[in-house]
């Protein structure tokens, strides 16, 4: 069927939403990453398969929809029941059948799947009164968990395309610009920049033909953001896509994934596919004249080609080295003609700031930074998963009324965010809020979201030494502040880890740094200090203790550590094969011992312990 | 290693045969033989009219591309913050003993293939490893082992 | 044309002028090692950054390689600041890091006052600073033989395949234009050997001297209209005079006036 007109789909709207309210009771099984690894999958399966044995009646297969990310990953695989909201957690195949007999057939709670709130140690049954969901705002997650992720008539039974329609019908581009630079959106990838301000340049730029972007390379290790609503909710980016296209008049657009996202690629190539059918993608969309297509290029494996220029030239087959930004990429950019590139989640919100308005959106967040952020709460953290707050809530209130507090409620050390090139900020910084500048002014940044929560056993030079030497990986090699300054800095630091560096070394690796920040070529390079510098302004003294007494304090870098058998042993022998490196011996309830000579320091030995027996010196 | 290449046409052409279509080609390639075959390089240098040097220089430039034929079990340690914080170096450590081959590398009996990868995005079962695709989460370094042994 | 003041001297450019051509014209000494007036600026080395601001600014400062950046009326430019010269410093020393036996590098360095490197030397570090001017004139040649390979700090010029490269006719520009003479090859009259490839001499036809190899004569009557006979003489003036009338003129003859 096609959708030839705004008309055609405002009737295919109303129908799918008629549909959506009649078939109320459905089992939505998350398939978001984390519960598709702990598997979702078989889960599925097992419903398909019991349904098509119990015929249940009013409810068939259909009804289980398989949709995107949630967010609690950490209780994860996760089941909802509609329309009650009933919250099933850790579920295994093997209690599938339990759930259609008791929770489909008979609409019964199954009380020890649910979860237990650790704060009231009381079961709750809906996931809406779940903390870790009642203090988040979904907007750019608005259908992650709601509808099936590769199903075009879902999207549009909740709304979807009602926005393009807008768009397409009654206001002109300009209008839509205005509109967007009203609600004060900033490029959620990142950087941060006012995406109504990018278009109007782009839009600007009297040079054809306009190219549209989208990146989803989401390179940041520990942000899976942007993946989840390319795999959950793929349709709100075409959609987003489409009404800057139109805004800047452009035929064709791009989004590039990353290339360890191949489900993205599924989805995102399905959801383009249905579009192209019904009429939504292609020439003279909904009869108004305007064309547009969407074509996926992969990425193949390279954190820099999350930098505009670099993307670009990936796009266009070459090899991801950047160029110097004198002149923008949105005025040239892929071949060389203006380009907007926006990122996933910038797109992700642009629909519903149409249909809502940009006052609505304005009054959500800070006046400086509007609206919500996705972000990846991840480490040290109970509730690791996928949230998503409004701007100006405190890093306090992420970490622990969302977050649950840190593992075994060991003390927090430090929270990472803005991957690679951000920043760590200590417990004196908790309650900063959190928006673009704040955290900026901080000595962080807001990133692309990823938020890592560091305990009392994080080392922090530690951390340092591998963010730099993920940088000394991905650095494109073309410049000599980045490739060799990045490289040096890290065997700097690499020799404060080993205890083998002076307090000449720290001073060499604070001028080494200016003149990375200052004399790189991209913002691989410019940002590419930070690791150290962030990490030295706030604890300064963790890399004096390093360097001074050779000692580590969390407990982490080999080369300052070491591992004891204290008296607690008793003697279970469960270490003793545990070690890879034949480093202990001991026999049935004698005391064991690590032979420091063999001792590699793996930590697997630890691991094992149940009796906290061994001591990390 | 021989192999056969009258696919490569095939390949060449799920993509239009312009430049810019150089990157989509090559994971194509890497995808079918698991490694970018000298053979293949040259063919599709002359397909795409772009010179052997700007193939050889993407080849060599992204990560995903391999130049060497890898092992039959593909052994990912995912290296990503989320994952290092929670003990993603212990079990490289682990699996570059056991295996005896560095990240980067094949056994030589051609079973093995052992790398790290940046971040896969399931950071919430941190660390992960995956052997050819298939997810494994929360790895304890003692679990390493059985791990090996998984189909 | 375009005024713009350079260390506090007022000067005219053409619109289209990068700030180097401009800064290198009053005679001021910026190095850049990756620039070379026969391939399009790179912004590699960053030894050509210099302070850029505008009066409006108020004082705010930007920091821009000058041999990337077009001039603009009322730019104020310093070549020379404290920052600067640190920085240039900065990298110098970190090039010697990796080619610490490299003349050219240890010349330059020496200007700015570092005698050795501060740093850890590179293992398998050598003579190649990775300026890519080969790579880039062999792409202006036509030819595109070799490319940087790798990423990051294991990337090097190299023939595709580490192998004698297809694409390669023996021109010998990217060993001209290499500012370390790191990139070698072998003249014996008969045979001259670069990237591992054997290329056949051709011979003037009156002194017997080598004039040019075959494959690159080839290229150049087959692609550059340049007519089969010109190769018969390997006589200076003759070849000034044909290439006058030609409207061409070859690297090596760019390279004398260069």
């Amino acid at each position: 069927m096609s959708i030839t007109t705004p008309q055609q789909l405002e009737k295919l709207h109303r129908e799918c939403r008629a549909k959506r309210e009649r078939d109320k009771k459905r089992v939505i099984v998350c398939c978001g990453t984390g519960c598709l690894a702990n598997g979702a999958a078989e889960i599925v399966e097992a419903f398909h398969k019991t349904l098509k044995e119990r015929k249940i009646e009013g409810f068939s297969v259909e009804a289980v929809k398989e949709t995107g990310c949630h967010g609690f990953c950490e209780q994860g695989p996760l089941v909802v029941i509609e329309p009650h909201g009933t919250f099933y957690t850790h579920v295994k195949p093997k209690d599938v059948a339990n759930i259609i007999d008791k929770s489909i057939a008979d609409n019964q709670v199954i009380e020890t799947l649910l979860y237990t709130d650790p704060v009231t140690n009381t079961k709750i049954e809906r996931y809406p009164d779940v903390p870790f969901f009642s203090h988040q705002q979904r907007i750019a997650l608005r259908n992650l968990g709601k509808i099936a992720a590769n199903d075009i008539r879902e999207y549009i039974a909740v709304g979807g395309y009602q926005a393009l329609a807008k768009v397409l019908t009654s206001m002109k581009p300009d209008q839509i610009i205005q509109e967007m630079t009203d609600s004060g959106l900033r490029g959620r990838g990142g950087a941060g920049f006012l995406t109504g301000k990018k278009w109007r340049t782009c839009a600007s730029i009297k040079d054809e033909p306009r190219y549209v972007i989208c990146n989803g390379d989401e390179g940041d290790p520990g942000a899976f953001m942007d993946r989840s609503i390319m795999e959950g909710d793929p349709h709100s980016v075409l959609e987003g896509m489409m009404i800057c296209a139109f805004a800047v008049g452009s035929n064709q657009g791009y989004i590039y994934v990353r290339e360890e996202y191949p489900l993205a690629v599924i989805h995102l190539q399905k959801a383009i596919n249905d579009c192209e059918r019904e009429g939504l993608l292609g020439d003279n969309i909904l009869g108004t004249g305007f064309s547009f297509r969407i074509r996926i290029a992969r990425g193949a494996g390279a954190f820099v080609c999350g930098e505009s220029s670099a993307l670009m030239k990936s796009v266009a087959g070459e090899i991801g080295e950047p160029r110097a930004k004198y002149v923008r990429s949105v005025v040239k950019g892929l071949f060389d003609k203006p380009t907007v590139l926006n990122n996933v989640e910038t797109f992700a919100n642009v629909p519903i700031i149409i249909v809502k308005g940009a006052d609505w959106y304005k009054s959500i967040g800070v006046p400086t930074s509007t609206g919500t952020k996705a972000f990846s709460l991840v480490g040290k953290v109970k509730n690791t998963g996928l949230i998503e707050i409004p701007m100006g809530m405190t890093l306090r209130e992420i970490i622990y009324d969302i977050g649950g507090g840190i593992i075994n409620d060991r003390p927090f050390k430090a929270v990472q965010t803005g991957g690679p090139s951000g920043g760590c900020l200590p417990e004196s910084k908790l309650d900063l809020p959190v928006d673009f500048d704040t955290l900026t002014k901080a000595g962080s940044m807001m990133g692309s979201g990823g938020m890592i929560v560091m305990d009392d056993r994080t080392c922090i030079v530690d951390l340092a030494k591998y963010f730099l030497n993920f940088l000394v990986s991905e650095s494109c090699g073309k410049c000599v502040p980045c490739r060799e300054g990045l490289y040096q800095l890290h065997r700097i630091v690499t020799r404060i880890t080993e205890g083998k560096a002076t307090e000449a070394d720290l001073a060499k690796a604070e001028k080494l740094s200016d003149a990375i920040v200052l004399g790189s070529l991209c913002g691989l390079g410019q940002s590419g200090a930070n690791p150290f510098l962030s990490t030295i302004k706030y604890f300064r003294d963790e890399y004096l203790t390093h360097i001074r007494e050779k000692r580590c304090p969390a407990g982490v870098c080999k080369a300052l550590i070491r591992y004891e058998i204290n008296d607690k042993c008793t003697g279970c022998v469960a270490c003793v094969p545990a070690c890879a490196y034949d480093s202990i011996t001991g026999e049935k309830k004698k005391l064991h011992v690590i032979h420091q000579d063999k001792c590699t320091k793996c930590g697997a030995c630890y691991a094992v312990c149940t009796y906290d027996a061994i001591d990390v010196i | 290693m021989t192999h056969d290449f009258s696919r490569l046409p095939e390949l060449i052409d799920r993509h239009p045969r312009s430049p810019e279509s150089l990157i989509m080609i090559l994971q194509e390639i890497q995808r079918e033989y698991r490694y970018l075959p000298c053979e293949a390089l040259m063919q599709t240098a002359y397909a795409l009219g772009v010179p052997l040097s700007r193939v050889f220089s993407a080849a060599t430039f992204y990560n995903v591309f391999s130049l060497n034929p890898k092992g039959e079990k593909v052994i990912r340690v995912c290296v990503g913050t989320a994952c290092h914080i929670r003990g993603a170096a212990l079990i490289q450590d682990q699996l570059e003993n056991l295996l005896h081959i560095k990240a980067g590398e094949t056994s030589e009996d051609m079973k093995y293939t052992l790398e790290v990868v940046a971040c896969v995005g399931a950071c919430a079962m941190a660390p992960v490893v995956t052997v050819n695709e298939k997810y494994h989460g929360s790895v304890n370094p003692s679990r390493v082992k059985k791990l090996l042994k998984d189909k | 044309m375009v005024s713009l003041t350079i260390n506090g001297k007022l000067v005219q450019a053409k619109e289209d002028e990068m700030l180097l051509a401009v800064i290198q014209r009053m005679g001021i000494d910026v190095p850049a090692t990756c620039h070379h007036k026969a391939v399009e600026p790179f912004g590699a080395c960053r030894l050509c950054t210099v302070e850029i601001t505008r009066p409006e600014w108020d004082g705010w400062t930007k920091h821009v390689t000058s041999c990337l950046y077009p001039v603009e009326e009322g730019l104020v430019v310093s070549t020379h600041t404290p920052q600067v010269i640190e920085l240039r410093k900065t990298i110098l020393d970190l090039q010697l890091a990796r080619s610490p036996k490299a003349r050219y590098i240890q010349d330059l360095a020496a200007q700015y006052g570092i005698m050795r490197t501060s740093f850890e030397e590179v293992p398998d570090g050598n003579d190649c600073i990775l300026c890519a001017l080969c790579t880039r004139v062999c792409d202006e040649m036509g030819f595109r033989a070799i490319s940087t390979v790798n990423r990051g700090h294991g990337k090097e010029v190299a023939p595709p395949l580490h192998e004698a490269p297809p694409d390669c006719v023996g021109c010998l520009a990217c060993a001209q234009i290499c500012p370390t003479n790191f990139i070698k090859y072998t003249d014996n009259g008969d045979i001259r050997t670069i990237w591992d490839k054997t290329f056949e001499m051709l011979k003037c036809e009156q002194t017997g001297q080598p004039t040019i190899t075959r494959a690159f004569a080839e290229y150049l009557t087959k692609h550059r209209g340049i007519p089969e006979n010109y190769f018969k003489l390997g006589d200076l003036k003759h070849r000034h005079e044909t290439a006058a009338t030609m409207g061409r003129v070859a690297l090596w003859e760019r390279q004398e006036k260069v």
